[in-house]
């Protein structure tokens, strides 16, 4: 990818509440391009919150989140949505719509009103669902489709958005281990051969500490702390974050850290 | 190279099916609107219909053909695509595939909008009862929207039983009006009957502009409304503005609705029946779903009404009570799936 479609978003000082909730309290977080970046932490902390006041869909109370220097409440909707795209928790659509029309839909940021569909969004879905496996079953009912294969067809979806930066939230949650294995994989493909910036909340520690580059650790609506995983992987944050005595060790294959959890702290 | 033309290949096949499909709904509609000029309880020929069309001698036959056969040969299917692309749009609105301008009231609400500007305002134009019949349907969506979202969330079937309640509840409210306003019974009953028979042929030329108005409207919308498909949170991160498309969304319901219902009455359950038939011939991009349910609620209305000449011959049947037992069963079919 051109590396000057690249952008570069900047949380600033971000304060979000619902009714007198506060669910992010003033936070900053800068997200480096072409990185991946994993927002982790405990239930409730404000985690999937971000990610989607990333990419605007909460507004908030004061604060900014930069893209490229501007300030994307200043964007309008289509224009934002070919910069940024995310993959929501859960998403759902028709259970008769077919993979492609599916993945279609992620061509809408790229189309006007009335403007006809052109060979360069053709172009962009069959990518998406070529970079995805999900071509082979592009005239198939979502509704047939097992958890991973629709897992697939959602982030193909998305990749026909042609964004730079891709934010899923929780996108392994209901797959089983191999799934998990091949959706985190995929993304790292995208990062790695496509240098597109993401950003991912996961659940899971280890999965988290062995895609991130940047790991982020929310609590109380605040970045308590973030950084290379092998820095944040430590017991003594894990505790105070998660409320867990773990043990760290270092993965043989990957050489990543891994948490083992003893006990509730 | 092979693989760019084996893509190609296979969009051209597509096209040219879904070419075929338009093709034959074409065909369809234009020998079910000569079966409704020639059928019924006197049977002309073709010949004798091109004769009362294009130079009217004033014969009985000439008279029967364009003054009673034609005016329902053009309202049916105007009114049948009107509420096929309504029920498009209700069902991708809420989301539901049991959702339409029935279940959600919106018949009912434009039946009580008419009545009351009629008993309450002694509004008499047919301008004036059609824009009746849209705010109705329009005012109807709100409410019933802004129960069913106040009652904790829009789930299918929450809409539906606050729609078929609200539904319930303006029948019941035109009855009383009925009731108590018989000097106005008979010229209302016309509006209520939900039937093609009877209707001066000004009903077509005024309800045909409100139909474009609508229809281009929700074609204009068309691939908002395919990325509305999805949940919420995706529809918004791809960039559609929520609310403007389903308020717009909501007046080309509203309008296609109040003048099919200023046409023909609420004929039932077209709405239902002609999104379902729609998506199976040609998918789920609106642009195609539209078309195709403009075009077979027009063929489904108008063999409806022939059926009603004939179901119980020689005396006819009102044409609702044939939707509406289709209707029916296609309801019952279509939640037996949900429950199942």
């Amino acid at each position: 990818m051109d590396d000057q479609l690249a952008s570069r978003i900047e949380v600033k000082a971000l304060t979000l509440s619902y009714g007198n909730d506060v669910v992010l309290d003033a936070l900053s977080l800068p997200i480096p391009k072409g990185q991946i970046t994993v927002l982790a932490g405990p239930n409730g902390c404000g985690k999937s919150t971000l990610l989607r006041a990333i990419r605007r869909l909460h507004a908030p109370q004061s604060g900014q989140v930069l893209l490229d220097a501007e300030d994307i409440s200043k964007l309008n909707g289509k224009a934002l949505g070919r910069k940024i795209g995310l993959l929501a928790q859960s998403p759902s659509a028709p259970q008769d719509m077919t993979v492609e029309e599916l993945v279609r839909l992620g061509r809408y940021p790229h189309q006007a009103m009335l403007q006809p569909w052109s060979p360069g969004d053709d172009a962009a879905v069959a990518a998406a669902m070529a970079g995805t496996g999900v071509d082979t079953m592009k005239h198939r009912r979502i509704g047939s489709l097992s958890g991973g294969q629709l897992q697939r067809a959602w982030i193909a979806m998305v990749l026909a958005q042609e964004t730079d930066t891709i934010c899923l939230d929780e996108p392994v949650n209901h797959l089983d281990m191999a799934h998990q294995l091949d959706c985190l994989e995929l993304v790292t493909k995208l990062n790695k051969e496509q240098g597109r910036t993401i950003v991912l909340v996961l659940h899971d520690l280890n999965l988290a500490a062995r895609y991130a580059d940047q790991l982020v650790f929310v609590a109380g609506g605040k970045v308590r702390e973030r950084g290379a995983p092998e820095a944040m992987m430590r017991a003594d944050l894990i505790a105070e974050v998660f409320s867990v005595n773990a043990e760290i060790i270092t993965d043989p294959v990957h050489q990543r850290p891994i948490c083992i959890p003893h006990r509730r702290a | 190279m092979t693989a760019i033309a084996a893509t190609y290949d296979r969009g051209a096949r597509v096209s040219l099916a879904k070419g075929w499909i338009y093709a034959g709904l074409v065909v369809a509609m234009g020998i079910t609107m000569l079966m409704s000029l020639t059928l019924g309880y006197k049977v002309y020929s073709l010949g004798e219909v091109w004769a009362a069309l294009t130079a009217n001698d004033g014969s009985e036959t000439a008279t029967v053909i364009a003054g009673l056969r034609l005016p329902r040969a053009l309202i049916a299917p105007l009114a049948g695509a009107a509420l096929g692309m309504a029920g498009v749009l209700v069902q991708t609105l809420s989301r539901n595939r049991i959702a339409s301008p029935d279940t959600l009231g919106l018949n009912a609400g434009a039946s009580l909008a008419v009545v009351l500007a009629t008993v309450v305002f002694g509004v008499q134009s047919l301008v004036g009862l059609s824009l009746a019949a849209a705010t109705g349907a329009l005012l109807t969506s709100v409410v019933v929207f802004g129960v069913a979202a106040g009652a904790g969330g829009l789930s299918p079937l929450k809409i539906v039983l606050v729609g078929v309640t609200f539904a319930s509840l303006a029948h019941a409210v035109v009855e009383i009006i009925l009731t108590s306003n018989e000097a106005q019974l008979q010229q209302l009953l016309f509006w209520l009957s939900g039937a093609f028979v009877d209707r001066p042929i000004s009903l077509f030329y005024n309800g045909l502009p409100v139909v474009l108005v609508g229809a281009a409207l929700a074609f204009v919308l068309s691939v908002a409304l395919d990325a509305m498909q999805a949940d919420d949170s995706t529809a918004a991160s791809l960039g559609v503005p929520l609310v403007a498309v389903r308020g717009l969304a909501f007046l080309a319901v509203s309008l296609l609705t109040g003048a099919a219902v200023s046409m023909a009455g609420p004929v039932a359950f077209v709405g239902l029946v002609v999104p379902h038939i729609a998506r199976r011939l040609v998918g789920l991009r609106h642009r195609h779903q539209l078309a195709a349910a403009a075009l077979s609620g027009a063929i489904y209305a108008t063999l409806a009404d022939v059926a009603a000449r004939f179901v119980i011959y020689p005396v006819e049947a009102p044409v609702g009570a044939i939707t509406a037992v289709v209707g029916a069963v296609a309801l019952l079919v279509l939640l037996m799936r949900r429950l199942a």
